[in-house]
């Protein structure tokens, strides 16, 4: 079976012919339905926002705060870029260093948003306060819920990387890592858009 | 050949066309729709007379050449040989495409037109809102302040309902006006037609909106404006189930238990509970036929006046094992005035 | 073609489906008997609601457990039956008809299979709390107060979106990047451009409801108030998020039916598929076309009036694509030479029964018809000609035309006839009655009906429980031709797409030698088929 599972990997030529990596093209997939679960709890939060709105709830919202762990979310994928530029010049203490960096700053914007959480519900603004409230927590919520899944990830593949198993040519996983992360952020940006800007 | 072709084809459509046209305007179809109540009813019923000769029609090609094929092209026996290959044909599948296109657009901008004629909201309707909540009807007609849980409306004058619903979703559906509308809690929803037949035509409800879903009924009757207006003048009659003559609103029978069975009609108890009296069969909470005997049974402590009145107030405070709690509407309290509270639990102890 | 013997002598360990086995030809079977078994719970509930309905009055069930029976009878036919079971065929044909060796994610394929078994435990385990009562479309706010049950109902129906998020993913890499060398899209069999089609859609179209079913979850379990119409929740955004997935998930059960009949058409009239790229695109723009049409779903409902029109339109013009495929069809047995075998019987009672289905499709997208017979018997007709003549015809097509290549044994041709008789009298006799009921003005989803209905629903109890007992000559044929059938060749059908040309059943691997598409797999008289056995293709006769 092993010889067939090898042939498996060389021989299909008219996939590869689009330049098409499996596991690249099923992330992006996936993303692609992860833009439409977004989608539903977006168009959830504006269809009551601009139908039920809460002036006095939406006031409470710090932009201040949010604008900050904002671009320390954005700088996370920077960072991540960085990451893979290392591991494609072959630098995997790099590659690791980087990865640390946005282990961190992903566990930053989740202690900002549990900070906000906490605040807001100090003043009343809940999950059972309003139906605006109900849509805010729902939707940052399940960002914030991708965001640490993207952290556990981000210590899987720094683990991977410590142990050496990305190389020049070999570092698929970072990049999928990558294309996750980076989806994450900008949802993020959508989000940050619409609740805090809007 | 190719001629033979040719003419058969011609012959085919022109017989079709004919099926179609006589489906279309003079075969019977009435078996297939309930009386004609209100004039959308008319327009509706001709689009769909059309549509039916065009789905005629389009069955009679499919299944016919499906059954043709089916007799004509079997396989001979030994042949174990391929047919001749054909991979398309562009005209046909060009024609294929194009006339069903165009089928589709008829029937679409014939379907707009309909839906605007029997849109059209009329100049001065009269006004009847339409309450729905598990597992009854109650109209209201804001101009005479006149309540009753059996729709009257005068023959030939447009109506405009506002549905509402307390509870859950419902679905006001009289299906002889050939229409039916929604009644989504939190908004108002509206409908408008022209009763123009005099008769007696069931509403029933026609989203799923719980146990009872399927005894949320009633009756609409449109009579002439004569018989409307005296209706409405004595205050409405309650007749549903519970005899007639019965005037409602404010006004009860002097009777306690006359009044009773008349409060008992009025807000619809029936659609869930049996009760043997009141010749009412729902099944949804438990029988009523014999709560006079049993109330006083039921609970220890508890008398049965107080149990009655508690149960048709706070709904849950006794629920019946058995019987699903938070069903029953919890604001018959607010409803009821004090008196109709009053007879009613007389009426139900009586029993 | 060689025939690989020692696959076919190998003794089948029955222990391996109860694994977690990445083998998409294993995680097939597992779908194709997981879903069986839910089909039959499913058909089980729904003998239960026509002996109900056998007569008015309310004499089996009361209104809360009909309500109940009826959720879930919607519930497990679709998200445990249809829906799962053509992923089950997709599973197992898609990497053996592009000549791959796999699926391009085979743990993920095990995992989108083992989602199911614990989901529909849920489904089935919510009865013991208070099950779902509320339709399978659980409308809110009757869904948000409906007992426990009504949470593990959502929580099921989550698990099982994932897991078809999960095989549509796989199916679409597949198909993208594992192809047979030489083979490129306009060689793909059509069965496999119906699944791509599918999988777009389920891609789309599954999160929104995954993102409904949530707001639901969370209103019932942590207080939320979307759909409290008292503080500003809104019932009607519901049937948005719903329809806009449950318009689709129709298509997403029929698209792939339209394939598995696209395979069998061509094989027993022997000849070309008749427009293949027409059928092809067909399919695709279905799958566009069928993200826009949800709103007809509410032409009762609240909606703003205006915005019907435009989804009576796109409505509507779902036709144009789907009857180029049904005149595809006839062009294709057209001047054949049709063996009428029992998968190509199943077919042609697609077509036919189809057919009621999609016009019926029609009078229910002109908003004025729709305000009348919506939410009547007649859509209950209308879902089950598509749903049940139509997808559930194309999967006993497909189980029999597959037999062969799944199991290495020939079924009893007999047997397929029977039953194909049966459930094709029972369908027509279960489900044309229902139009008539819901035209003179029977709701649906009632316990009771007034009893001028009695006669139609008499006809309609008759014909389900045929539909009931024709299962019985299915499973007997097929449980006794998999353990004592006559052996099958690799090839009995003499067909063209790469499946056949390796043995029955396949060996792990697929492929002995590496597969090369050399044949369009529709080129019937205009190459020589092998088949080492031209003679009868089933065990017994007609």
């Amino acid at each position: 079976m092993e010889s067939n599972a090898a042939l498996h990997k060389q021989e299909f030529k008219a996939g590869h012919q689009l330049g098409l990596d499996h596991k690249k093209l099923g992330m992006w997939l996936f993303l692609s339905s992860e833009v439409m679960f977004f989608g539903g709890l977006i168009s959830a939060f504006l269809h009551f926002k601009i139908n039920t709105p809460s002036p006095a709830e939406s006031a409470l919202l710090d932009v201040a705060l949010i604008g900050v762990n904002t671009f320390i979310l954005l700088t996370s994928s920077f960072t991540v870029v960085l990451g893979l530029a290392a591991i494609q010049r072959g630098n995997s203490r790099a590659l690791a260093g980087y990865l640390g960096l946005t282990i961190l700053l992903g566990a930053v914007f989740l202690t900002g948003q549990v900070y906000e959480f906490k605040m807001l519900y100090q003043e009343g603004m809940t999950l059972q306060s309003s139906v605006y409230g109900s849509s805010f927590y729902t939707l940052t919520g399940f960002h914030g819920l991708h965001v640490l899944i993207g952290v556990v990830w981000a210590v899987f593949v720094l683990v991977n990387a410590l142990r050496g198993r990305y190389a020049e040519n070999e570092h698929g996983g970072v990049e999928i890592f990558g294309l996750y992360w980076h989806f994450v952020d900008i949802v993020w940006i959508v989000l940050f858009t619409i609740i805090y800007l809007v | 050949m190719k001629e033979r072709n040719l003419f058969a084809i011609i012959v085919l459509s022109l017989v079709l066309i004919a099926v179609g046209y006589l489906v279309a305007t003079s075969v019977d179809l009435s078996w297939l729709m309930p009386a004609q109540a209100s004039e959308r009813a008319v327009l509706v019923d001709r689009l769909f007379r059309f549509m039916m000769g065009i789905a005629t029609v389009v069955f009679l090609i499919v299944e016919g050449a499906l059954i043709y094929a089916v007799l004509r092209f079997r396989q001979k026996p030994g042949d174990e040989s391929d047919a001749r290959p054909v991979h398309g044909n562009n005209t046909l599948e060009i024609v294929w495409t194009l006339i069903p296109a165009v089928i589709v657009a008829v029937i679409g901008v014939y379907s707009y037109r309909v839906l605007t004629e029997v849109e059209r909201v009329p100049d001065d309707p009269l006004v009847v809102r339409v309450i729905s909540q598990q597992f009854s009807w109650r109209f209201e007609y804001p101009e005479s302040g006149v309540s009753a849980n059996v729709l009257h409306l005068p023959v030939d004058r447009p109506v405009q309902f506002q549905i509402e619903s307390r509870d859950v979703i419902h679905s006001f559906w009289v299906p002889e006006f050939r229409v039916k509308r929604d009644a989504t809690p939190g908004q108002i929803d509206e409908l408008v037609l022209t009763p123009s037949q005099i008769g007696r035509y069931p509403i029933r409800c026609a989203e799923l909106c719980g146990p009872g879903h399927a005894a949320m009924v009633s009756e609409v009757i449109v009579e002439s404006e004569e018989d409307f207006q005296a209706w409405i003048e004595a205050g409405g009659v309650e007749v549903l189930d519970a005899g007639k003559g019965v005037p409602a609103g404010d006004k009860l029978p002097d009777d306690p238990l006359a009044a009773g069975r008349v409060v008992f009609t009025k807000y619809g108890c029936g659609a869930c509970h049996t009760l043997d009296e009141a010749k009412t069969g729902g099944i949804v909470g438990p029988s009523l036929s014999d709560i006079g005997r049993v109330a006083a049974e039921r609970l220890q402590g508890v008398n049965a006046v107080d149990y009655v009145r508690s149960s048709i107030v706070e709904t849950d405070a006794f629920v019946v094992d058995g019987y699903p709690s938070g069903v029953m509407p919890n604001d018959f309290g607010e409803r009821m005035t004090p008196e109709e509270l009053d007879v009613l639990v007389e009426y139900l102890l009586s029993q | 073609m060689s025939v690989n013997t020692a696959a076919m002598t190998e003794k089948v360990d029955w222990r391996k489906y109860f694994t977690w086995n990445t083998d998409h030809k294993v995680i097939g079977i597992q779908y194709l008997v997981t879903t069986f078994f839910f089909f039959i719970v499913g058909g089980a509930l729904a003998m239960l609601v026509r002996t109900e309905l056998g007569q008015p009055g309310t004499d089996l069930l009361d209104g809360v457990e009909y309500n109940r029976f009826l959720t879930n009878h919607g519930s497990v036919m679709i998200f445990l039956w249809i829906i799962p079971v053509l992923a089950g065929f997709g599973n197992y044909l898609i990497p053996l008809m592009i000549g791959a060796r796999d699926m391009a994610f085979p743990n993920l394929n095990a995992l989108s299979f083992w989602l199911i078994p614990p989901a529909g435990v849920l489904m089935i385990a919510s009865f013991f709390v208070g099950s779902a009562e509320s339709g399978w479309t659980a409308y809110v706010p009757l869904s948000v107060t409906a007992p426990l049950g009504q949470t593990l109902w959502a929580v099921s129906v989550i698990i099982l979106g994932v897991s078809s998020l999960l095989g549509a993913i796989n199916f679409v890499t597949t198909t993208l990047t594992m192809r047979a060398e030489g083979m490129g899209f306009w060689d793909l069999p059509l069965f496999v451009w119906g699944m791509l089609a599918t999988a777009l859609m389920i891609l789309v179209a599954t999160p929104m409801l995954t993102a409904g079913l949530i707001l639901i979850a969370l209103d019932r379990v942590a207080g939320t108030l979307f759909f409290d119409v008292a503080a500003g929740g809104d019932p009607v955004f519901w049937q948005n998020i719903f329809w806009f997935y449950s318009h689709p998930a129709v298509y997403i059960m029929i698209l792939p039916g339209m394939g598995i009949i696209s395979e069998i058409f061509p094989v027993f009239s022997r000849k070309p598929i008749f427009g293949y790229k027409a059928i092809a695109i067909s399919s695709m723009a279905i799958s566009v076309l069928g993200l826009t049409v949800w709103a007809h779903h509410m032409f009762t409902s609240g909606m703003n009036p205006a915005l019907r029109i435009p989804y009576m339109i796109t409505s509507m013009i779902i036709a144009v694509p789907t009857g180029i495929k049904i005149f595809s069809w006839l062009g294709t047995i057209w001047d054949g030479k049709l063996r009428f075998t029992t998968p190509m019987l199943f077919a042609l009672g697609f077509i036919s029964m189809f057919l009621i289905g999609g016009i019926t499709g029609i009078f229910l997208a002109s908003i004025p018809v729709d305000l009348h017979v919506h939410d009547t018997y007649f859509v209950v007709a209308h879902l089950h000609f598509v749903l049940f003549g139509g997808s559930v015809s194309a999967v006993y097509a497909g189980l029999y035309y597959w037999f062969p290549k799944i199991t290495g044994r020939k079924y009893d041709e007999r047997l397929g006839k029977v039953h194909f008789w049966m459930n094709f009298i029972g369908t027509n006799l279960s489900y044309l009655p229902m139009f008539l009921a819901g035209l003179l003005g029977m709701p649906r989803r009632v316990v009771d009906y007034a009893p001028e209905f009695t006669g139609v629903n008499q006809l309609a109890t008759v014909g389900a429980y045929l539909l009931g007992l024709s299962t019985l000559p299915f499973l007997y044929n097929a449980i006794v031709s998999w353990a004592r059938g006559p052996r099958a060749e690799s090839n009995p059908w003499r067909a063209l797409t790469l499946e056949w040309t390796t043995s029955s059943p396949p060996p792990e691997h697929n492929f002995d030698e590496r597969p090369v598409m050399k044949i369009w797999p529709y080129s019937y008289g205009e190459v020589e088929v092998e088949s080492e056995a031209t003679g009868p293709v089933a065990s017994a006769g007609d």
